[in-house]
């Protein structure tokens, strides 16, 4: 009779792998999500047959709590477009409802290229100066901030340059009178 | 396709590189575990080998590696910090409402999560565990804490500082063997003196400080994550 | 337990840091191969019919602590340079607005 151990450690290396090429070649990043703590947990248990608890140990505190968290919170922070609304007019809100006309210009954005809008008028980050427009897209992530030309009645867009987003809403923007996008100059990323 | 098949053919080539030199790397489990085994115990306190090594024999390794997670997290605030103050800092967490039963089970395991984390770490040098394991499960129970309580607030500032210290703290406890026995990094207590139960105080107090450290950094780390919002 | 199916982990990880589209599916990959790595150096440090790396008067014959020791830094230190790189494609994609190699290539990421 085989030894059980082994046979358990072989069918264990062959999950292993077909877990490896899943979490490859799948293409929902939410299920690799649930695939790779399940890895860890095969892993740990293959470390224990291998003579390891300590490293078993904290394959299973790290591997099935903390790494799940990070790839979660990453995976939902890159399908958000967050948008800061400077000009708390009818743009975005009228009668208490999202049903202005740059909302939904901007749902159907985000819903085009399957992203998740975000509209906040944080008071502290409204009442910087226009000024300070290009500092707060670049230190924040905010990604879209609107403001209103008083003389012209037009709703400004501004946004960073270097963001693919951008020029994607440019095009979008060219049917619409009164929306005018404008794009921040790159500086130094990362200096 | 021609790009993915000739991938596939330098992977095939890469394991049959592996395959062919296998048998020198067989011999590479033959050198060190009948020493560790022999002399382990009585020159280093630990019954735990790899306790020992990681906090005696190879204790300037693990002194790096400790560093080397200050600096991933000091890496981690400096990419994730914003000059302009935001206020409304959500947490990713109560976006979802978590259910009650979640949040009474947690404030139950809480308590037990961290007595074990304890647990590991104290007793690292007689059974499987030790700092480095201790500190992360003491650190997954705290985030069972944002769990109980999404609006906990967090001072990150506060925490890298009292891990800079602790970092410290280690390094000046490491190199205290220097007086005692004439040696940088190793056991405070002469094993030709001491016996083994008085040299396990050195490893516990080692323990004990770089499992904070850990526990500390990877605090620091999923905070930063779940501060990441507007 | 064979040293060839770890190493087979290790490939699949390649295969997939080289296939990877987009940034998260590279970080992805890279958890693999170091899960794939630590496996081997475990595998190699044990021998048959050992026991773990713990001092008692039953134990003869004991697998090899020494990469043990090695592989609990490399867990901890993986999970942390992990969160660095997924902290990095956040910031990557508020600036280029999004994360996929070949639109940040195209857009002068790679300088």
């Amino acid at each position: 009779m085989p030894d059980m151990l082994e046979v358990t450690a072989y069918a264990l290396q062959v999950l292993l792998i077909l877990m490896a090429i899943a979490i490859v070649t799948h293409k929902n990043n939410g299920t690799i999500i649930i695939l790779i703590a399940v890895f860890s947990l095969v892993t740990a248990s293959l470390y224990v047959i291998n003579k390891a608890p300590d490293v078993a140990i904290a394959e299973v505190a790290i591997g099935s709590a903390i790494i799940p968290l990070i790839y979660v919170i990453s995976i939902s922070r890159q399908r958000e477009f967050i948008v800061l609304d400077k000009a708390m007019d009818d743009f975005i809100i009228s009668d208490n409802s999202f049903t202005g006309v740059g909302y939904i210009f901007l749902k159907r954005f985000t819903d085009f290229y399957h992203l998740e809008l975000n509209i906040s008028n944080d008071v502290r980050l409204c009442s910087l100066g226009a000024g300070r427009d290009q500092l707060l897209c670049e230190e924040t992530n905010v990604d879209l901030i609107i403001t209103k030309d008083e003389d012209t009645g037009k709703y400004i867009l501004k946004g960073k340059e270097s963001s693919i987003l951008m020029n994607k809403l440019k095009q979008m923007a060219k049917d619409y009178e009164m929306i005018e996008v404008v794009t921040f100059k790159d500086r130094d990323f990362g200096d | 396709m021609i790009r993915n098949g000739f991938l596939l053919l330098l992977l095939l080539v890469l394991f049959s590189v592996f395959y062919f030199s296998l048998q020198d790397l067989l011999e590479f489990q033959k050198t060190s575990a009948s020493y560790f085994l022999e002399y382990g115990l009585d020159e280093t306190g630990s019954s735990n080998l790899v306790t020992s090594i990681l906090l005696d024999y190879r204790l300037f390794d693990s002194l790096f590696e400790a560093g080397i997670l200050l600096i991933a997290v000091s890496g981690i605030i400096w990419i994730s910090k914003h000059e302009i103050e935001e206020k409304n800092a959500e947490f990713m967490i109560d976006k979802f409402k978590t259910p009650d039963l979640f949040v009474t089970f947690s404030r139950l395991v809480y308590p037990l999560m961290l007595a074990f984390g304890f647990y590991i770490i104290i007793n690292g040098h007689v059974s499987p565990g030790g700092g480095f394991q201790g500190g992360a499960i003491v650190a997954t129970a705290i985030l069972i804490l944002y769990y109980i309580d999404a609006e906990k607030e967090t001072n990150i500032k506060l925490i890298v500082t009292i891990e800079k210290y602790l970092y410290l703290t280690i390094l000046v406890i490491a190199s205290l063997s220097f007086f005692t026995r004439g040696t940088f990094f190793t056991n405070i207590f002469d094993p030709g003196t001491f016996d083994t139960g008085t040299q396990s105080i050195y490893l516990i107090v080692l323990n004990v400080l770089v499992g904070f450290k850990v526990a500390l950094g990877l605090w620091t780390i999923f905070t930063a994550f779940l501060k990441e919002g507007r | 337990m064979d040293p060839l199916l770890t190493f087979i982990v290790i490939l699949v990880g390649m295969y997939g840091l080289s296939t990877s589209k987009n940034i998260i599916k590279s970080v992805f990959s890279v958890t693999i191969m170091e899960s794939g790595v630590i496996l081997l150096f475990l595998n190699l440090g044990n021998t048959e019919g050992g026991s773990i790396p713990i001092v008692s008067r039953a134990s003869e014959v004991i697998a090899d602590p020494l990469p043990q020791a090695l592989m609990i830094t490399t867990i901890v230190i993986g999970s942390t340079v992990t969160a660095l790189a997924l902290m990095l494609c956040i910031k990557v994609f508020h600036h280029y607005g999004t994360v996929e190699w070949r639109e940040i290539l195209a857009r002068g990421g790679g300088k």
